[in-house]
């Protein structure tokens, strides 16, 4: 009877030849690093893995051998096809890119009749007529907007406030859903409205052109006016009163809201998400000052720093889990965003989120 | 590398230049604008780095926030380690990505 071999003979051998496929780092702890790549994979090894990984020493019976190869951080003599994977899942990733961007901004008016500190838009009293959008102009955008090469076209109405010049948007619509005759492309509009100035008419205008309403709410009554100041101090009950009108003429569906949280709204983020519930909002954006326009001037934008603004993001977020987990279905839309980006391979595309460096930034085109 | 105290607010530190890239110190420099600004120079053999700290500073502070720089000069030569020996292979698969695309004409690819 012949000797059997030792089985030392049939082990692969242990230190195999591999190429680094490209890959970004960072420090998690003192001791472990996370590692991610183009197409949005990751993973947490230990600082001595990673070093031993990136020296091409890391032997392919390494337990995260296999997880390195599987999620394209490595290629080596049986992953020959991994570029190609990685390639598809770059491309799924970033397919909207061959659409270049979808929405299209036109902002109708600076002038505003509220004065909130914190806008990020510079701004105009409201009887300044200079500092509205032409029908010139309109009609130059229009010619833009038709060139994307996208399927989708989003035409969003902003300000100031852009109900101010109702007239050019009514302008803007019948002419975009005319020219799309030709162009055949799913059209949508929204308004990015304050509601202080809607009424039925203007309502009846919009669900005849499928035109959504997206206004702004930051909390209950005292903290809304409070951060969004106008003659009467009435702009929380303009905007509810609002509400009620723009889902009764167009459908629940087609009327959302966005918050901003000012230094006022940090010690109460539980009360924002109650308004939310209150008004029968399906979730919430919680949402920081951004650092443009007028709240640059005024320096609301360095009202809170950034350890504050997590405190009431955390607390504010850990209230919405413990709400579904008690069976009350809400979202927090922005940790919504950072979820899909992170854990899916489709992109979500929100610009705030789109770094530079991923050589894909592209914002809607802003008029 | 080496450091070298002037006052509290000042410390200097050398990196063999030989060892570490300049384009590695600098980015390393960038992460700890908060914190510190950094005047570097270059001599025959090293990469001088002037660092001033951000007030308020104490003695603990500005010895994990120097300990935390040399780490972080360190993970940038890696990061261009590893982009000078991945470069290759992220332009062929950026290429595979999108060749078929239209995004790029023959042409129009913009240099990076």
């Amino acid at each position: 009877m012949g000797k059997f071999q030792a089985i030392e003979l049939y082990k692969a051998p242990q230190t195999s030849s591999y190429t680094l496929l490209p890959l970004r780092f960072t420090p998690l702890d003192q001791d472990h690093y996370v590692i991610t790549n183009l197409a949005g994979e990751y993973l947490r090894l230990r600082k001595t893995t990673l070093a031993d990984f990136l020296r091409h020493k890391l032997s392919n019976d390494d337990p995260n051998y296999m997880e390195l190869r599987a999620r394209h951080f490595l290629i080596d003599e049986t992953s020959s096809i991994a570029p190609e994977l990685l390639a598809l899942k770059l491309r799924t990733r970033y397919s909207r890119l061959s659409e270049f961007t979808g929405l299209h901004l036109f902002v109708v008016t600076l002038r505003c009749e509220h004065s909130c500190p914190y806008c990020q838009v510079s701004r105009q009293s409201e009887d300044k007529l200079r500092y509205d959008m032409s029908l010139e102009i309109a009609l130059g955008a229009l010619d833009l907007t038709f060139q994307s090469p996208s399927p989708n076209i989003k035409i969003e109405f902003q300000g100031g406030e852009p109900l101010l010049n109702f007239d050019l948007i009514q302008h803007i619509v019948l002419e975009a859903k005319q020219r799309n005759q030709r162009f055949a492309k799913n059209l949508a509009f929204v308004i990015a409205t304050n509601l202080a100035l809607i009424n039925g008419e203007i309502l009846r205008f919009c669900r005849d052109h499928s035109i959504q309403i997206s206004t702004s709410l930051d909390g209950p009554q005292e903290l809304h006016n409070a951060n969004r100041p106008r003659p009467g101090n009435n702009s929380y009950e303009k905007t509810i009163e609002g509400i009620k009108l723009a889902r009764a003429v167009l459908g629940r569906d087609q009327v959302s809201a966005l918050m901003t949280a000012t230094e006022a709204s940090l010690n109460c983020v539980e009360e924002i998400i109650n308004e939310y519930l209150a008004q029968e909002f399906k979730g919430i954006f919680l949402r920081p000052v951004s650092p443009y326009g007028f709240a640059i001037k005024t320096k609301s934008y360095r009202a809170y720093n950034a350890e504050r603004w997590l405190a009431f993001y955390k607390q504010g977020l850990n209230y919405i889990v413990d709400l579904n987990r008690r069976g009350t279905e809400f979202m927090e839309h922005f940790a919504s965003t950072i979820l899909k980006k992170v854990l899916t391979s489709e992109d979500p595309g929100y610009v705030d989120l789109t770094s530079v460096r991923n050589h894909v930034k592209l914002p809607p085109v802003i008029i | 590398m080496s450091n070298t105290g002037l006052e509290s607010r000042h410390t200097i530190l050398r990196f063999d230049k030989f060892v570490f890239s300049l384009p590695a110190v600098k980015k390393a420099a960038y992460k700890f604008l908060n914190a510190f600004t950094a005047d570097i120079n270059l001599d025959q053999d090293e990469i001088i780095c002037t660092l001033t700290f951000t007030p308020p500073l104490n003695e603990e502070l500005t010895s994990r926030l120097i300990e935390d720089f040399k780490k972080e000069v360190l993970d940038q030569d890696l990061r261009e380690q590893i982009r000078s020996e991945t470069e290759p292979i992220r332009k062929l698969i950026f290429a595979l990505a999108f060749s078929k695309t239209g995004i790029a004409r023959d042409g129009q690819v913009p240099s990076d």
